[in-house]
C-alpha cells in the first residue's frame, strides 16, 4: 500500500500550476470571447471617434454633428429598446496612434458598445484593429480608401462612404474619352491617397489612357508651388487628385490664384463638403460626392431644416456628405438595434449584412445596400462641378451625373476582403 | 525637366521660411528661451489681419461700412501694420509669465510656452470658430505672371521681397542700434549689464515684443498662401525650430541661411522626390548636426547646460 502525503513543496507546486493554468485559460479559453454588461435600462453607449484637430479636424466635427442629430432623434422618441442613447467623443487628432488610444479607452474603460467615426483611413484602420480585438461593432463613417472595405475590411466594421474606386468608376472612363489620355496623379501620401490612385490608374488604363506621373503629396503640405510648376512642365490632359482635408484647401487656393484651373482638366476623386465650405471661392474641376444638400429628392429639405435647427451656430451652415454619412451610419445602427431587439454584436452584424436601404429613406437617387461580402455601403455616386447659377451662397454644386451602385461597384474588394468567421468574433451585449 | 524653376522656387520658399524663423530666432538667440507659442502668435497675426482686411472688426455698423469702402490695398496695408501691434500685448503677457522660468531648467519655459500655445489656439477657436478663412490680397500683388515659360504666383515673390526687407530691419535693430547692443550684452552677461544701470527686465520685454511682432508679421504674410485656420501655428513652429537648430542657436545669419537651405531642399524634393518633401528638412538637419553639432553658425548656449 502506498502512502500519499501532502508535503509543503507539493502543495506549492500544485497551487502554482493551477494558477498558471487558470491564467493561461483566461487568455486562451473559450470564455475570452464573452463580455456581458449589465442589462436592464442601462443606457446604450456610443463612442464617437471624431477628429477635432489635424488635417481632418473640421470634417471630424461635421461628422459628429450628423451622428449627434441621429442620436437626438432617437432619444426624443424615448431612446432605443426603452434605453437612452448616450455618447462620448474624443479628438482622434487625424492620427492613427491617437485613434488606437481613443478606441481602446472607449471600449475598455468607458464601456462603449459601439464605435462610430473617422475621416482618415489610417485612423479608421487603427480603430478597426482595436474593435476587432473586442468584437465591437465599428461604423466607419467617412474614410473612403478602397482598402477599408478591401484588405483592411473586418467582420465588425461597416464602411459608409463611397470609396476611391467607386468615384473613379463614375468619372474616369468618360473623362478619358472626352478630355484626353495623358493623366497625371496628385496623391496624398497615405493609405487613402495610395489606394485611390491605384484605383484611378486601373480605370485610366482600362479606358485606354496613360498615367504620366504620380506626384505624392505628404500630409500637411502647405506650399504646393513645386507641384504646380511640375504640373505645368508635364502638361497633362487631366490631373486626377486624391488630396483631402486642409491640404486640398491650400492646394485649391494656390491653383485658383494662378488661374491654372483652366489649363488642364482637374478631377478630384471626392470633395468633402467641409473642405469645400472652407474656401468655396476656389472650387473648380469635376469631383465626386455621395450626397448634396440641394438634391431634388424627397426628404432632403426636411433633413436640412432639422440639421440647421439643431445647429444654428454651426460654422458650416448646411449638412454635407460628411455629416450625412455620420447621420446615416448612426441612424442605421440604432434602427438595427431596435429591430433586432438586442445589442448582441453577432445578431446585429448579421442584421446589418445585406441590409437594404431605400432610395427615399437615404435621400439618394438609387436604393442602397450593405454588401455582405465587404461590409461597404453600395450607394449612388454623384459627380459634380461648380454651380454657375447658385440660388444661394451654399448652392455650390451643379450635379452632373448620378451613377448606380452596380455601375460604381468596387469589384476588386470582393477578392481582397476576407471577413473572419463569426466563430472568431468575440461576442458581447451591452 | 528644367531645374532652374525649382531652384528659383526653393530660394523664394527659403526666404519665407527664414521670415517665419526670425521671431523665433530673436527670442531664442537673445534670451535663450524656446518659445513654442511662436506658431500660435503667427496664427494670431493672420487672424487679426483677416479681421482688419475683410473687414470683420468689432466696430459700430456705420464705421464698419466706411472701412469696408476703403480699397483693399489700404486695408491690407493697415492689416500688415496693425496686426503685429495687436499681437504684441500677447508677447508682453507671455514674457511676464516666463519670468519665473529664467535661469531654471529650459524645460520649464518649454512647457509654459507649450501651454500658452494651446490656450491661444483655443481662444482663436472661441473667437473665430473652427472654419477656414482666406486673407484677400490686393489686385496689384495677386494672380500670376509668366517667367521661364511657366505661371508663377506674383504674391509669393512679393512676400519673398518683403521677407528680405523684414530681415534687413531686424538685422539693423540687432547690429546697428544701442538697443541691440544692450540686448546682446544682456544675453552674454546679464549681471554686468544690470550693474551698469540698465533695466534688463524692460529689455527682455522689448525683445519678446519684437519676437512676437515678427511672428505676427510672418503670419500675415503667409496667410494668403497657406490659408487661415486655428491650428496653422503648428505648420510654422516646426520649420522654425528646424531652421534655428540648423542655422545655429543665436545666429541671425544662421537663421537666414537655414531658412534658405530648408526652402531649397523642400522645393527641390517637392519637384523630384515629392514624397520626401516634408521629410527632407529633417534629413538636412540630421546631416548638418552630424558634422556641426551646434548648427552652421551656432555658439555655446545655456540650453546646452
Amino acid at each position: 500500500m502506498t502512502k500519499s502525503r501532502i508535503t509543503r513543496r507539493g502543495a506549492l507546486k500544485t497551487s502554482l500550476m493551477t494558477a498558471a493554468l487558470a491564467g493561461t485559460a483566461s487568455f486562451f479559453g473559450p470564455w475570452q470571447k464573452n463580455r456581458v454588461w449589465a442589462q436592464g435600462k442601462k443606457p446604450i453607449k456610443l463612442g464617437l471617434t471624431c477628429d477635432a484637430s489635424g488635417q481632418y479636424g473640421n470634417s471630424g466635427q461635421d461628422d459628429l454633428r450628423g451622428m449627434r442629430l441621429a442620436i437626438d432623434e432617437f432619444n426624443a422618441k424615448g431612446g432605443v429598446l426603452g434605453r437612452k442613447v448616450e455618447w462620448i467623443t474624443a479628438d482622434t487628432e487625424t492620427n492613427p496612434a491617437t485613434g488606437t488610444r481613443v478606441a481602446e479607452r472607449f471600449i475598455a474603460q468607458e464601456q462603449c458598445g459601439f464605435l462610430i467615426g473617422a475621416l482618415h483611413s489610417g485612423v479608421a484602420n487603427a480603430i478597426t484593429q482595436v474593435a476587432n480585438k473586442y468584437g465591437t461593432i465599428y461604423m466607419n463613417t467617412n474614410s473612403s480608401a478602397p482598402s477599408e472595405a478591401g484588405e483592411n475590411c473586418s467582420r465588425v466594421k461597416f464602411v459608409w462612404d463611397g470609396n476611391g474606386t467607386n468615384f473613379s468608376k463614375a468619372a474616369v472612363a468618360n473623362a478619358v474619352q472626352k478630355i484626353g489620355k495623358k493623366w497625371l496623379l496628385l496623391t496624398n501620401d497615405y493609405v487613402w491617397g495610395h489606394t485611390t490612385a491605384a484605383a484611378t490608374k486601373l480605370e485610366v488604363e482600362k479606358a485606354g489612357g496613360q498615367i504620366v506621373d504620380n506626384l505624392l503629396v505628404p500630409q500637411n503640405t502647405r506650399d504646393f508651388t513645386a507641384y504646380l510648376l511640375k504640373v505645368q512642365q508635364i502638361k497633362p490632359d487631366v490631373i486626377a487628385m486624391a488630396i483631402g482635408g486642409d491640404d486640398i484647401k491650400a492646394l485649391r487656393q494656390q491653383i485658383a490664384e494662378l488661374k491654372l484651373e483652366d489649363k488642364a482638366a482637374w478631377i478630384n476623386n471626392q470633395q468633402d463638403w467641409p473642405d469645400i465650405w472652407g474656401v468655396p471661392e476656389t472650387l473648380f474641376g469635376v469631383f465626386g460626392t455621395n450626397w448634396y444638400h440641394k438634391l431634388a429628392l424627397p426628404g432632403v429639405p426636411e433633413f436640412v431644416k432639422r440639421w440647421q435647427t439643431t445647429y444654428p451656430q454651426s460654422p458650416i451652415p448646411v449638412p454635407g456628405n460628411v455629416s450625412y454619412n455620420g447621420y446615416m451610419a448612426t441612424r442605421e445602427l440604432l434602427r438595427v438595434i431596435e429591430q433586432t431587439g438586442s445589442t448582441n454584436n453577432i445578431a446585429l452584424i448579421k442584421a446589418l449584412e445585406g441590409r437594404k436601404m431605400g432610395a427615399v429613406d437615404r435621400m439618394q437617387n438609387y436604393d442602397a445596400y450593405i454588401d455582405p461580402v465587404t461590409h461597404q455601403i453600395q450607394q449612388t455616386i454623384y459627380l459634380a462641378k461648380r454651380n454657375p447659377k447658385p440660388v444661394d451662397n451654399t448652392d455650390l454644386f451643379e450635379v452632373l451625373s448620378w451613377t448606380t451602385p452596380e455601375a460604381a461597384l468596387d469589384t476588386a474588394s470582393f477578392t481582397t476582403c476576407k471577413l473572419k468567421p463569426f466563430a472568431d468574433v468575440p461576442t458581447y451585449e451591452q | 525637366m528644367g531645374l532652374l524653376p525649382h531652384l528659383v522656387n526653393g530660394f523664394a520658399l527659403g526666404l519665407l521660411f527664414a521670415l517665419i524663423a526670425l521671431g523665433f530666432m530673436l527670442i531664442l538667440g537673445l534670451m535663450e528661451q524656446i518659445n513654442l507659442a511662436h506658431g500660435s502668435l503667427f496664427a494670431l497675426g493672420a487672424y487679426f489681419a483677416y479681421a482688419i482686411a475683410t473687414p470683420r472688426l468689432p466696430l459700430p455698423p456705420d464705421m464698419l461700412q466706411v472701412w469696408a469702402a476703403v480699397p483693399l490695398g489700404w486695408r491690407f496695408t493697415a492689416a500688415m501694420l496693425l496686426a503685429p501691434v495687436l499681437v504684441a500685448p500677447f508677447g508682453v503677457v507671455l514674457e511676464r509669465l516666463m519670468r519665473r522660468t529664467y535661469g531654471r531648467d529650459p524645460l520649464y519655459g518649454l512647457l509654459l510656452t507649450f501651454g500658452v500655445a494651446m490656450v491661444i489656439e483655443e481662444l482663436i477657436r472661441i473667437v473665430w470658430g473652427t472654419r477656414d478663412y482666406t486673407l484677400p490680397v490686393p489686385r496689384g500683388i495677386s494672380g500670376g505672371f509668366m517667367m521661364l515659360d511657366l505661371i508663377w504666383s506674383t504674391y509669393r515673390f512679393w512676400a519673398a521681397g518683403f521677407a528680405i526687407i523684414a530681415m534687413a530691419i531686424v538685422w539693423l535693430v540687432i547690429e546697428r542700434t544701442r538697443f541691440g547692443a544692450l540686448v546682446k550684452a544682456g544675453a552674454h552677461d546679464s549681471e554686468i549689464v544690470q550693474a551698469l544701470g540698465h533695466d534688463l527686465e524692460r529689455l527682455r520685454v522689448w525683445v519678446f515684443v519684437l519676437g512676437t511682432m515678427m511672428a505676427a508679421v510672418a503670419g500675415v504674410i503667409l496667410a494668403p498662401v497657406w490659408g487661415i485656420r486655428p491650428h496653422m501655428g503648428v505648420d510654422a513652429v516646426i520649420p522654425a525650430f528646424v531652421i534655428i537648430v540648423l542655422g545655429g542657436v543665436g545666429s541671425f545669419w544662421g537663421a537666414v541661411l537655414g531658412g534658405i537651405l530648408v526652402g531649397m531642399v523642400v522645393g527641390l524634393s517637392g519637384a523630384y522626390a515629392s514624397e520626401w518633401s516634408m521629410l527632407s528638412m529633417y534629413l538636412l538637419l540630421i546631416l548638418v548636426v552630424t558634422f556641426r553639432s551646434r548648427g552652421l553658425f551656432g555658439k555655446k548656449s545655456v540650453l546646452e547646460a
